[in-house]
């Protein structure tokens, strides 16, 4: 399978009422001005906190960014007389900015809040720590920028490593994914997998929201897992930590014998162990693709099966050598 | 290996729904080409039904229908008239 060809989706702007919504729950926010404003995009994941603007120097003045105010530039706003703050934020307002976010509950001088009613610049407020408020903004907009994009296959959590198989329509995807929740482990999404690049070298996969954790299985139809195996048995996410391609067994491909290769795909930028693994009727896939997560977790633990005895037979050569 | 792509419309009543899903998906895997469904942003794979499914596709609504492979041609003909008409729905 071509991973390199996927369609990948990047959100170029977030409306400022999108930080409102998903950050308000763990940040509690109140509003204390430009509610007019809350369409304003955002165009970019990092922050700036505006003390040199503020002191009137605008060279460089990275006013796309979400403005922090913090003690620092509170404060400096008080020393100033609402004359000279207002010029100076008249100036800051000649350039595009998204939102101010005041962390602390401060309380800013009421010419800087009329002005932003004024200008529909919105003003957010809350009571943590500036640098825990940095952290949480730039946390949630990078993962609101981070890209995505949608694959043709199954995700499953097999022993808490999260295995996305892939193949041809019909190979038996969805069937194998089944049997492995038949077996106690957790559909994350079927057909259908959303998958999302979190940091830089973690790959998500997540539901999608309209079809949740339905499953087309022919001959059957759709079936909804959830009711059928229980809320136990899927999950809504999951960081995908193993490629599983099945395909029509080839009596002439080369498949893996020893396991001493180690391949990877690369998908979203994201390397990621992979495994060709050819079907046949009569080869159990869902037992297999349960010992190949089992055999990734001994791995990620430092432990190679094929390794070890590869060493130990080469040692004992050694010695009969002699 | 051809490309080939065209508008095609919703023309039921109920839109894309599991009935039209299904019989778009069987019609499509009727073919060896590649055929992919566009609408709003998102591209989801014609022979899938769940994927049809989350384009949340309404009457009117109008999609873009690419297929790519040997017989690209005849499967963008055959999704067309599937579309056209009305996946056998009012």
């Amino acid at each position: 399978m071509d991973f390199s060809s996927l369609l990948v989706k990047r959100k170029k702007s977030i409306p400022v009422s999108r930080l409102l919504e998903h950050v308000t729950h763990d940040m509690d926010f109140e509003m204390l001005a430009g509610y007019q404003g809350t369409a304003r995009p955002v165009y970019t994941w990092d922050v700036n906190r505006p003390g040199l603007a503020l002191s009137g120097y605008l060279d460089y003045f990275a006013n796309d960014r979400v403005q922090i105010l913090g003690n620092t530039e509170i404060h400096f706003m008080e020393r100033m007389t609402p004359a000279v703050l207002s010029s100076v934020v008249a100036n800051m307002f000649s350039f595009e900015i998204p939102v101010f976010v005041l962390s602390r509950n401060l309380v800013p001088p009421p010419v800087f809040l009329n002005m932003c009613n004024r200008n529909g610049i919105p003003v957010l407020r809350t009571a943590m720590s500036t640098d825990e408020v940095i952290s949480r903004i730039i946390l949630f907009l990078s993962e609101e920028f981070a890209p995505e994009t949608v694959l043709h296959g199954t995700a499953v959590d097999v022993y808490g490593v999260g295995c996305l198989i892939v193949g041809k329509p019909g190979i038996g995807k969805s069937e194998s994914a089944l049997e492995l929740v038949e077996r106690g482990h957790r559909l994350v999404a079927d057909d259908l997998v959303e998958l999302k690049r979190r940091r830089e070298d973690y790959l998500y996969a997540q539901t999608n929201k309209v079809v949740r954790h339905h499953m087309e299985i022919r001959g059957l139809g759709i079936i909804d897992v959830r009711s059928v195996f229980g809320v136990g048995s899927v999950r809504n996410f999951k960081r995908m930590g193993l490629v599983v391609e099945l395909e029509e067994w080839d009596d002439k491909a080369n498949y893996d014998r020893t396991g001493l290769s180690g391949n990877h795909v690369e998908i979203l930028g994201v390397r990621i162990p992979y495994l060709r693994i050819p079907v046949r009727p009569g080869r159990n896939i869902a037992i297999i693709i349960e010992v190949a997560a089992l055999d990734q977790r001994l791995k990620e633990m430092g432990i190679s099966s094929a390794r070890q005895l590869d060493q130990e037979i080469s040692l004992r050569n050694q010695y009969m050598e002699q | 290996m051809n490309d080939v792509s065209d508008d095609v419309v919703v023309r039921n009543a109920l839109g894309i729904h599991a009935r039209p899903a299904a019989a778009l998906a069987k019609r499509a895997s009727e073919f060896e080409s590649e055929i992919y469904i566009t609408f709003m942003g998102n591209r989801v794979n014609a022979k899938s039904i769940m994927g049809l499914l989350t384009l949340g596709a309404a009457r009117g609504s109008r999609l873009v229908a690419s297929c790519k492979g040997p017989d690209a041609a005849e499967a963008l003909a055959a999704v067309k008239e599937v579309f056209e008409s009305g996946f056998g729905e009012a």
